[in-house]
C-alpha cells in the first residue's frame, strides 16, 4: 500500500509541474479546437536549444568521468534499444489488425529516444534534489540509432522474405549517418564535442541552463497540440497500436529500470541515473525517428505509428512514466 | 516568340525531394522548381501544421524540351516511389520563351 501511497502523492505533485502541465494544456487547446500555433522555427530552435544544453553538460562531465564508468551503461542503452525492438517484432505483429511491417516501425519507434521526455525528467530530477551523473543524457544515441537501425533490418529482411523484394536495401552506414546527421542527434553531439574540447561554462551558466526550463514548458506545448492532432489518425489503423502505446512504454521503463539497478549494484551507477536509463527507454522518438523510419520501411503505414507514438506514446512516458520511476527509484534507493 | 514544352510535375512527400531532384537532373533537364504545401489524397492529410517537416508535401516542376524526357522522368518517379508514399505526377504543355534554357 505504501507504494500506491507514494505512487499517488507523486502523480498530484507531477501533475502540477511545467511539464506535465504544459503538456495537458496543449492538449487542452487543441481539443478546444484553439489555433494557437507555435511558429515552426520557434520549436526548432528549442529542441536546439535543449539539446545543445544537454550535450554542452555531458560534454564537461565526461572529461571528468572515468571512460570505464560510461561504457558498461552505453552497452545497457543499446541492449534496451534492441531488446525493445525485438519484443515489440514477436509481439505486435500477433496482435489482430496488426502489419509485420507496421508492427516492425512502431517497435522501432518506440525504442528509439525522445529528447524533450528526456528533457522533462532532467527538469523533474533537477527540482527533486535527485542527483545523477551529468553524461547520463548523452546515452540517448546509444539507444536511439540501435533501435532504428534494427527495426530498418528486421523490416527488410521481412519484405525480401515475402517477395522478391529486392527493395529497401538500404545499408547500415546510411542509416547510421542519416541518424547522425539528424537535426537532434547533431545538436547534442555537438554539445558534446564542445563540452568536451572547450570551455563553454561562461554560455552554459548564462544562456543554456537558464532558458531550459522555460523553452521547456514551450515545448511541450507544442506536443501536447501535436499529441491531440494525431489522434484522429489513430481512428484509421487498429486500436492494437493504442494500447500498445499506452502499455509498452510503461514496461520498457521497467526493463531498464532493473538492469539500471543491476547496473548500480555492480558499478555505482546513480539513483538518478536509473531513473533517466528508465525514462530514455520508456520514451518514443518524436521528430527524428518518423522520416527515418519512413525512409527505411516505405511499406509500413505512418498513421500507424506516428499515431502510436506521438498521441498516445509519449504523454504516457511524460505523464505517468516519469514519476512512476521516480516514486520507484524513491522506494528501491531510499532516495 | 514562343516555344512548346512539356511541364512535368510531380508531387510527394517531402522525405522523398532530394532523390528525385536527381532522377530529374539525370534525365537531362536543366533545372527544376520545388513548392512545399499541403493537401489530402489516399494517404490522408498532409498538413504544414504537423511537426515532422519529411512527411509534408512538395511540387516539383520541371520543363523539359520534348515528351519522351518528360515521360522518363515521370514513369521512373511514380516506379520508383508511388508504390509507397504519397504522390501524383502529371505533363503539361507549356510555351516557353528562351528555348536555349531548356
Amino acid at each position: 500500500m505504501d507504494l500506491l501511497a507514494n505512487l499517488a502523492t507523486t502523480f498530484a505533485a507531477q501533475i502540477q509541474s511545467p511539464a506535465l502541465a504544459f503538456l495537458l494544456g496543449g492538449m487542452l487547446v487543441a481539443a478546444m479546437g484553439s489555433r494557437l500555433e507555435i511558429p515552426d522555427a520557434i520549436y526548432k530552435f528549442v529542441v536546439f536549444m535543449l539539446l545543445m544544453r544537454i550535450g554542452l553538460e555531458a560534454g564537461m562531465e565526461i572529461k571528468e568521468a572515468e571512460l570505464a564508468s560510461i561504457l558498461l551503461p552505453v552497452l545497457a542503452a543499446a541492449l534496451i534499444g534492441c531488446a525493445i525492438v525485438l519484443v515489440g517484432r514477436v509481439t505486435l505483429p500477433l496482435l489482430p489488425g496488426v502489419k509485420m511491417e507496421d508492427g516492425i516501425a512502431t517497435a522501432g519507434l518506440f525504442g528509439a529516444v525522445s529528447a524533450s521526455t528526456l528533457a522533462a525528467a532532467l527538469v523533474v530530477l533537477e527540482a527533486e534534489g535527485v542527483a545523477f551523473e551529468a553524461w547520463v543524457p548523452a546515452l540517448y544515441p546509444f539507444m536511439d540509432i540501435p533501435a532504428l537501425i534494427l527495426a530498418i533490418v528486421l523490416a527488410g529482411v521481412h519484405r525480401q522474405r515475402s517477395e522478391n523484394g529486392d527493395r529497401g536495401e538500404t545499408g547500415y552506414r546510411e542509416i547510421i549517418a542519416d541518424s547522425l546527421r539528424g537535426s537532434a542527434i547533431s545538436a547534442l553531439l555537438l554539445g558534446i564535442v564542445l563540452g568536451l574540447l572547450t570551455h563553454p561554462e561562461s554560455v552554459f551558466d548564462s544562456f543554456y541552463d537558464p532558458l531550459f526550463r522555460g523553452l521547456l514548458s514551450i515545448l511541450m506545448l507544442v506536443l501536447g497540440i501535436e499529441a491531440w492532432s494525431r489522434l484522429s489518425e489513430l481512428s484509421g489503423v487498429a486500436h492494437w497500436y493504442a494500447i500498445y502505446a499506452l502499455v509498452a512504454p510503461l514496461l520498457h521503463g521497467l526493463l531498464a529500470f532493473g538492469l539500471g539497478y543491476l547496473l548500480h549494484v555492480a558499478t555505482g551507477f546513480s539513483p538518478g541515473g536509473v531513473i533517466l536509463l528508465a525514462v530514455i527507454a520508456a520514451s518514443n522518438s518524436d521528430i527524428s525517428g518518423p522520416p527515418t523510419l519512413r525512409a527505411g520501411i516505405p511499406g509500413a503505414n505512418p498513421s500507424a505509428y506516428i499515431g502510436a507514438s506521438t498521441a498516445i506514446g509519449t504523454p504516457i512516458a511524460i505523464g505517468v512514466g516519469i514519476p512512476l520511476y521516480l516514486t520507484l527509484a524513491q522506494l528501491v534507493f531510499g532516495i | 516568340m514562343t516555344y512548346r514544352a512539356k511541364k512535368v510535375s510531380i508531387v510527394t512527400e517531402k522525405l522523398n525531394e532530394r532523390e528525385i531532384e536527381r532522377i530529374v537532373e539525370s534525365a537531362g533537364a536543366t533545372g527544376y522548381t520545388v513548392f512545399e504545401g499541403s493537401g489530402k489524397g489516399s494517404h490522408g492529410v498532409k498538413s504544414r501544421r504537423q511537426l515532422v517537416n519529411a512527411f509534408r508535401l512538395v511540387k516539383i516542376e520541371v520543363i523539359v524540351r520534348d515528351r519522351e524526357t518528360a515521360e522518363a522522368i515521370a514513369e521512373q518517379v511514380a516506379d520508383t516511389y508511388f508504390g509507397d508514399y504519397a504522390g501524383i505526377v502529371y505533363i503539361d504543355d507549356v510555351e516557353v520563351l528562351r528555348r536555349e534554357k531548356f
